[in-house]
């Protein structure tokens, strides 16, 4: 009954593993109530008896894991969690996955219900929101130890997952900004194809082309998307976020707002009510692959599945502006719940999703590009697909010309992005000025963010 | 339908029917609770069987009683004392921080965004409630009469409602109503620009309406017992004193059919304050376009589930709580104004 539960049609057969536990757990609870209320309290909280590695190292041990993703990256997991089961037969999995729309409702609603997995998939979104209030395992000590190997990482993937001086989650692969075209539309209609290091205004004045041209809107207007917004942000010199506060004022919210607004009036974006759909965060939903628009603002890994939803060809490139404000991001985390009672085996698990070849090659870019660079190129040479390919090309390029990457975002930033949707949204349906849009934001940030 | 803790009453329908026999027919000590197993063994049987009857009862009961303090009565008081917590859901319980007020004063003194659900909830349930049940009111005078075939229609109307709260039809609602919609398609017939209705915040919201008015089904179907229940000796003696239909309906019909009025404007009510499905899947569960459907339970679920304040969301279950028993009561301090009990005068 679960308004944000998906359908359960591909549900594999271990979806409902946690059955039996949360009985027991339950019956005792009911018992404590008939005998007296407060009881509850304590049946709730001595649920995670924390617990280190087992002592014997062949002893059979059931991990459970989560992730949110489609059926592809179901199945890829799924292929490399069976290696991993085949090289350490004492280790089961079990798996439940989903999709990305109420995947961290329910992630804190096990969590809240003393019944997180051991080990599941998190991001920017989260990441210090769990970290903060000490859900997570810091993973500092393995890394330390060489179990969890991080030799072959990038420098900035390494240091992506530390929150307050604690490595919270480890890099499951790497992207960044892409800016995706539609080929096909562009090529039919003789019209040049946009290019990695092209002005905000080039943009600008390329799709107001393209409108003219095709009738089909140039680009997608990004104003409520944090991530354009924070690239655009590093061009001026400012960031996200400093430390704790924000790293921008409503002077610069306001100048990012009439940008936009700029290029709506000059017919270079949809209307609002098609810009809002496109502000969804489902991946079927992006005007590039609906044919609402000519280009959506995307993570370049995003690549394939959008290729799957349009019979289109799809193109690639940076995000307007100086590609130095892009950066190596990490595209999102593993990591163990802290009261794990597996937690290395959990970490071996991790270490081997991300350093094992064979595992490596099953998973592919699925994740990002790996984030050990020797089997990033394993994979790279190896891979067949055309849409991973466009993606692994795009950011091989901007490797050279990545910036320095800025903080994780801090406790809030869910908040953060949900209020710039808002705020965009209601200039661009014209409910506000762009400087009162850009004023609310603020507003709404600071105390987001308190 | 989300059940929350605080405020489910009214989704379930054995409750609801217990609801209208006691609100439409005259109060009857006998009829109802663990009273009646006693009221048949007083007639039956020798006294030493009482004591164990009435205990097999309880028995029997058990299931249910234990599941209402499991599952509603004590998570309900547990979401009273996490209101006053500043209970973030990762924490564990022992180390949530009591706070006192400070959710009650964040929410009346400080969160705008929480009286804008307020409003729109409010406008949503004054508008929606009303219509739904003139709708269902007048679709039942039409099916109260020998037609041939009526009950298929009777079936059809009620068709709506059996797919209620359902995702499916949110999902279609979408799809109908958005700008390249089956509605738009149908308004270009008569040469009418339609509009992004469900994507447009001005028009978000009324969209919302429109689908809970069409499902009017259930009222309908309480509005048509109800009618069936209306004596015709009363229609004849009014036409023979001259009476037109207008009038037949306003002195006979409306006066006869105002307990069951009361039931469905109460239930109505409540379940048009509790209305989330529909706000959910319309808006991918964020309440825009600028949020224009934010009701009120879509926003306590938000803050709960997605800012992670289960503390504060617990603190606006209770006050939706409070508001609904408010408003509940009002209704019943008016309706002795205006809800006739014809038992009762009788006698």
């Amino acid at each position: 009954m679960h308004p944000a539960t998906p359908p359960t049609t591909n549900a594999p057969a271990g979806r409902n593993h946690r059955t039996a536990l949360p009985r027991r757990r339950l019956l005792r609870g009911l018992l404590a109530v008939t005998v007296a209320a407060p009881l509850m309290f304590g049946a709730a909280a001595c649920g995670d008896d924390d617990g280190g590695g087992a002592a014997d190292p062949n002893a059979p041990v059931k991990l459970s894991i989560f992730w949110w993703g489609g059926d592809a990256r179901a199945k890829l997991t799924e292929d490399a969690l069976a290696l991993y089961t085949k090289k350490h037969p004492n280790v089961t999995f079990e798996k439940t996955w989903q999709a990305n729309q109420g995947y961290f409702d329910k992630l804190a609603t096990l969590t809240a219900g003393g019944n997180p997995p051991d080990l599941f998939q998190i991001d920017d979104n989260y990441l210090a929101e769990y970290a903060a209030r000490n859900t997570t395992l810091d993973l500092t000590s393995y890394q330390k130890s060489g179990k969890l190997d991080t030799s072959k990482f990038p420098e900035s993937l390494r240091q992506y997952g530390v929150v307050d001086g604690k490595l919270a989650g480890l890099a499951a692969g790497e992207n960044t900004q892409g800016l995706v075209y539609n080929k096909t539309l562009l090529t039919k209609n003789n019209l040049p194809e946009p290019t990695t290091g092209m002005s905000w205004e080039e943009h600008i004045a390329w799709a107001e082309q393209v409108t003219a041209k095709t009738k089909v809107p140039g680009t997608q207007d990004p104003s409520a998307d944090y991530k354009a917004f924070w690239v655009w942000l590093r061009q001026q010199g400012k960031d996200l976020y400093k430390g704790s506060e924000l790293g921008f004022t409503a002077e610069d919210v306001t100048r990012w707002f009439d940008l936009w607004k700029g290029a709506r009036d000059r017919k270079a974006t949809p209307t609002a009510d098609v810009i809002h759909e496109g502000n969804s965060s489902d991946i079927t939903k992006q005007l590039v692959v609906t044919g609402k628009s000519a280009t959506s603002w995307v993570w370049a890994n995003q690549m394939p599945d959008l290729k799957k939803n349009t019979k289109d060809e799809l193109g690639v490139v940076a995000y307007p502006g100086d590609p130095s404000a892009q950066w190596a991001r990490a595209s999102m985390y593993w990591s163990v719940f802290k009261g794990s009672k597996n937690k290395d085996v959990a970490v071996d698990v991790i270490n081997f999703l991300n350093n094992d070849q064979e595992a490596v090659k099953l998973l592919g870019t699925d994740r990002g590009l790996p984030s050990n660079q020797d089997l990033r190129r394993v994979v790279s040479d190896d891979t067949t697909d055309p849409a991973m390919k466009q993606s692994i090309a795009v950011e091989a390029e901007l490797t050279q010309k990545f910036g320095k990457s800025p903080q994780v975002p801090i406790k809030g930033h869910s908040k953060v992005r949900s209020e710039l949707i808002k705020a965009a949204e209601n200039a661009q349906y014209g409910r506000a000025t762009t400087a009162q849009a850009a004023t609310q934001f603020i507003e709404a940030c600071k105390s987001a963010i308190a | 339908m989300p059940k929350f803790p605080a405020g489910n009453f009214g989704t379930d329908p054995t409750r609801g029917e217990e609801l209208f026999v006691a609100l439409t027919t005259a109060p009857d000590p006998t009829r109802r609770g663990p009273g009646s197993v006693r009221a048949h063994t007083e007639r039956r049987g020798p006294g030493r069987f009482r004591h164990s009857e009435g205990l097999a009862g309880y028995v029997f009961l058990s299931p249910w009683l234990i599941g209402l303090m499991g599952v509603t009565a004590v998570p309900m008081l547990l979401s009273l004392y996490l209101s006053f917590t500043n209970y973030d859901i990762l924490t564990p319980f022992s180390e949530v921080q009591w706070v006192g007020l400070a959710n009650y004063e964040r929410m009346f003194t400080a969160d705008p965004s929480y009286w804008h659900a307020v409003r729109v909830t409010l406008t949503f349930a004054l508008i929606a409630v009303p219509l739904k049940l003139a709708a269902a009111l007048g679709v039942a005078l039409l099916l109260n009469r020998a037609w041939r075939g009526v009950g298929v229609f009777r079936g059809l109307f009620y068709l709506p409602s059996l797919l209620g709260g359902s995702v499916a039809l949110a999902i279609v609602w979408v799809n109908m109503f958005n700008r390249d919609g089956a509605f738009n398609s149908l308004l270009s017939l008569f040469g009418i620009q339609g509009k992004p209705w469900v994507n447009d915040p001005d028009w978000a919201l009324e969209t919302l309406m429109v689908l809970a008015i069409w499902q009017f089904g259930a009222p309908m179907v309480i509005f048509l017992a109800g009618l069936k229940q209306v004596p015709t000796e009363l229609y004849e003696a009014a036409s023979v004193d001259g009476a037109g239909r207008f009038r037949q309906f306003r002195n006979v019909t409306l006066p006869m059919l105002s307990p069951v009025i009361f039931f469905n404007l109460v239930l109505e009510t409540i379940n048009g304050f509790q209305g989330f499905t529909a706000a959910f899947v319309l808006s991918n569960g964020t309440g825009g376009p600028v949020d224009s459907t934010l009701m009120y339970t879509l926003n306590l679920y938000i803050t709960g589930f997605t800012e992670l304040d289960m503390g504060y969301a617990s603190a606006m279950a209770w006050v939706f709580l409070l508001a609904i028993a408010v408003i509940t009561a009002i209704f019943f301090s008016t309706g002795r104004f205006w809800v006739h009990y014809s038992d009762g005068e009788d006698r």
